[in-house]
């Protein structure tokens, strides 16, 4: 049984970890936590269904999906966050204006798809698998999988590639990455669509894993994989997968040897402790005071 | 001489302002009916189940004349699933004198926040949907034209035992108020069975997406089948994680399952699955043809049992306005608490809690079908 419930977390909590890199890559840049990711992650969700709804194959409506989240991650930024930073107004401003976003998105979403469970095609299910007499789906090795690749993918482009390194730069000093030419705006702009398409893929496999698409369907799994990146230490890529992992394991054997009901408390609880013990998470460094 | 027409053409106005009004008032009596529930959120389809179901009916009604010499209209209100918002339409609906009725809520939690309001101030509510022990006991005004669910949940429990032919039974319930008081009566309902025993009981989190960890547990305990106490969002989602794993399963639930959207979202995962229902569509009934059709040109997709219900509190309201000519709500109360009326979901009569007593049929999903099987 614990094998069982093991591997159930880890599966689930990659895919928290793919959420909760977005938020650490915007928080990483602008110091900001962008509650509206839960949205953009349904509404990622949402695209997908409709170009299958379309009699499109699975694999063009995630890709017109990643594209067409990430354009939402960065109007997102355009017409609601940037026009705030401009006015230099406080960063609870912006916060605030994160969560309106994500219920104008989300009640979008509803006038448009409506506000009932929706089913979804399971396109990565494979049958049942027995990996030394635990029953494992294939669909948990795939999300495991690609989630894996993908958390890989994003890493290389932060790490290894030249926007990567400017992205890593505006982290460090705005100001003076924008002194040594680094175009930030562009960055910004740059990391908003890196968030949204992370998001979509997220939304597309987790719709699938679960077989369900609904407006409300990024709520919950926004708030634990927000907790995630903050257990990980936001900002930093890797804690969120930690994070991603300790979350979907804590639920899931909560779930399995205190009750199910105490499923969604788990992740919080942890949170909190960890909080207490390391305040800046994990792998969190203390906070550079920016002069 | 120009001042003189003025003075016409005002008296002119006036006489006919007064005669136009006063027309009015003499030949328009209207009575209204509420209905409340989800009409948007989660539980959308529901509440507006609810709302075409009494609007077809006053319709049905108007057309012939109205009630009682009673023009009737329905005043609809969007309770979001949420008790506080059912508390506040409450006191708002009871102002309105002309209310004669109201129809609502979705689920017993949110309307037992507004039965007291409605007892209160003396207006008649009638549940189509409500089904914790405690709804009908806020007083007698208050009605419900669902069953305890004691009396559907031993038709699941008929149906696991005679259609499936289970033996070791699983539990899952959704921890709400309703959910917990249901699974109570279904533990007891299962052990009363000497064909059947309880094996093991999961709790879930109303609206949970992740199964996994019960389905486990289900399967380490080595269940037949599983009976879920909660509403199609727990239902569907836990039958596709679990027939995906072991497509053998029995599964039964409750008549909130009765509606075509469990069909679509389940697909081959909710086949052969039991239920019970009051109200079944395909039938030759004039008035149940009637009503299917009516409903279907409405909404898009047939009504479901819950929708029926609404659709026979309506009728029995507008009855009642029809018998008694009149729009007191007292009038209305004695009228309902002895009608005896022939709906679409067969002959209604309320006991003196208010509860009214209904016979079930337990239908299977087949081939992407429901089907009549006891």
């Amino acid at each position: 049984m614990f094998f069982q419930y093991v591997f159930n977390g880890i599966a689930v909590g990659m895919a928290y970890a793919l959420v909760a890199v977005g938020y650490s890559l915007v928080f990483g840049i602008l110091r900001l936590i962008n509650f509206s990711h839960g949205a953009v992650y349904a509404f990622g969700a949402h695209v997908v269904l409709l170009f299958i709804g379309l009699r499109y194959p699975i694999w063009i409506g995630i890709l017109v999906s990643i594209f067409l989240t990430g354009i939402l991650g960065v109007l997102i930024d355009k017409f609601a966050l940037a026009p705030l930073r401009k006015k230099k107004s406080l960063p609870i401003a912006s916060l605030i204006t994160t969560i309106g976003v994500s219920y104008i998105i989300q009640n979008l979403l509803m006038i448009f798809f409506g506000s009932e469970r929706k089913s979804f095609p399971n396109f990565f299910d494979m049958g049942g698998l027995n990996l030394a007499n635990v029953p494992v789906t294939s669909s948990q090795l795939f999300l495991f999988v690609i989630s894996l690749l993908l958390l890989l993918v994003l890493t290389l482009i932060v790490k290894k590639t030249r926007i990567g390194l400017a992205m890593q730069a505006v982290e460090q000093n705005t100001k003076a990455a924008h002194l040594m030419g680094i175009n930030v705006n562009f960055v910004i702009t740059f990391t908003f669509f890196l968030g949204g398409a992370s998001a979509a893929i997220a939304g597309a496999l987790m719709a699938g894993y679960y077989q369900l698409v609904y407006p409300t369907m990024g709520f919950l799994v926004g708030l634990k994989a927000f907790a995630a990146a903050i257990l990980g230490g936001i900002g930093i890529l890797y804690g969120s997968v930690v994070g991603g992992l300790v979350v979907g394991l804590s639920e899931s054997l909560a779930s399995g040897y205190i009750g199910g009901t105490y499923r969604d408390a788990a992740a919080f609880v942890i949170l909190i402790i960890i909080l207490i013990i390391k305040p800046t998470g994990l792998f969190g460094k203390k906070g550079i005071s920016k002069v | 001489m120009k001042r003189r027409g003025i003075f016409l053409a005002l008296s002119i106005l006036v006489f006919a302002l007064i005669f136009v009004t006063g027309a009015g008032a003499a030949e328009e009596k209207i009575a209204k009916i509420a209905v409340y529930g989800p009409m948007t959120g989660e539980h959308a389809e529901y509440g507006l189940g609810f709302r075409y179901a009494t609007e077809l009916q006053v319709e049905k009604w108007n057309k012939q004349g109205g009630a009682g010499g009673y023009k009737l209209e329905v005043v609809v209100f969007d309770d979001k699933n949420n008790g506080e918002e059912a508390a506040t339409i409450a006191e708002r609906v009871v102002e309105d004198l002309d209310v004669v009725g109201i129809i609502g809520s979705y689920v017993s939690g949110v309307s037992m926040a507004a039965t007291p309001t409605f007892q209160e101030a003396g207006l008649v509510n009638i549940s189509a949907s409500a089904s914790h022990p405690d709804f009908t006991s806020a007083g007698d005004y208050i009605f419900r034209n669902n069953t305890v669910i004691s009396v559907e949940g031993a038709s699941t429990v008929r149906g696991v035992d005679k259609v499936l032919g289970a033996k070791k039974i699983g539990l899952l319930s959704i921890m709400t108020d309703w959910g917990r008081a249901t699974a109570a009566i279904m533990t007891k309902l299962i052990e009363d069975n000497p064909n059947l025993t309880l094996v093991i009981h999961e709790e879930c989190t109303d609206g949970s997406d992740d199964y996994s960890t019960p389905i486990a547990n289900f399967k380490a305990a080595g269940v037949d089948a599983v009976i879920i106490v909660g509403m199609h969002n727990t239902f569907v989602p836990f039958a596709r994680q679990y027939r995906q794993q072991d497509p053998k399963i029995g599964l039964a639930a409750f008549a909130n399952l009765y509606d075509d959207q469990v069909l679509k979202l389940g697909g081959e995962y909710v086949e052969n699955t039991v239920f019970p229902v009051a109200y079944f569509n395909e039938s030759d009934e004039p008035n149940i043809v009637e009503f299917r059709d009516a409903f279907h040109a409405r909404a898009g997709k047939n009504p479901s049992s819950l929708s029926a219900q609404a659709y026979d509190a309506a009728g029995m309201i507008c009855e009642a306005i029809e018998k008694t000519k009149s729009n007191d709500r007292a009038k209305i109360r004695d009228y309902v608490a002895n009608i005896n009326y022939d709906g679409v979901g067969g002959e209604i009569k309320f006991d003196s809690r208010g509860e009214a007593q209904k016979v079930f049929m337990v239908l299977q999903i087949k081939d992407g079908k429901f089907v009549k099987v006891d």
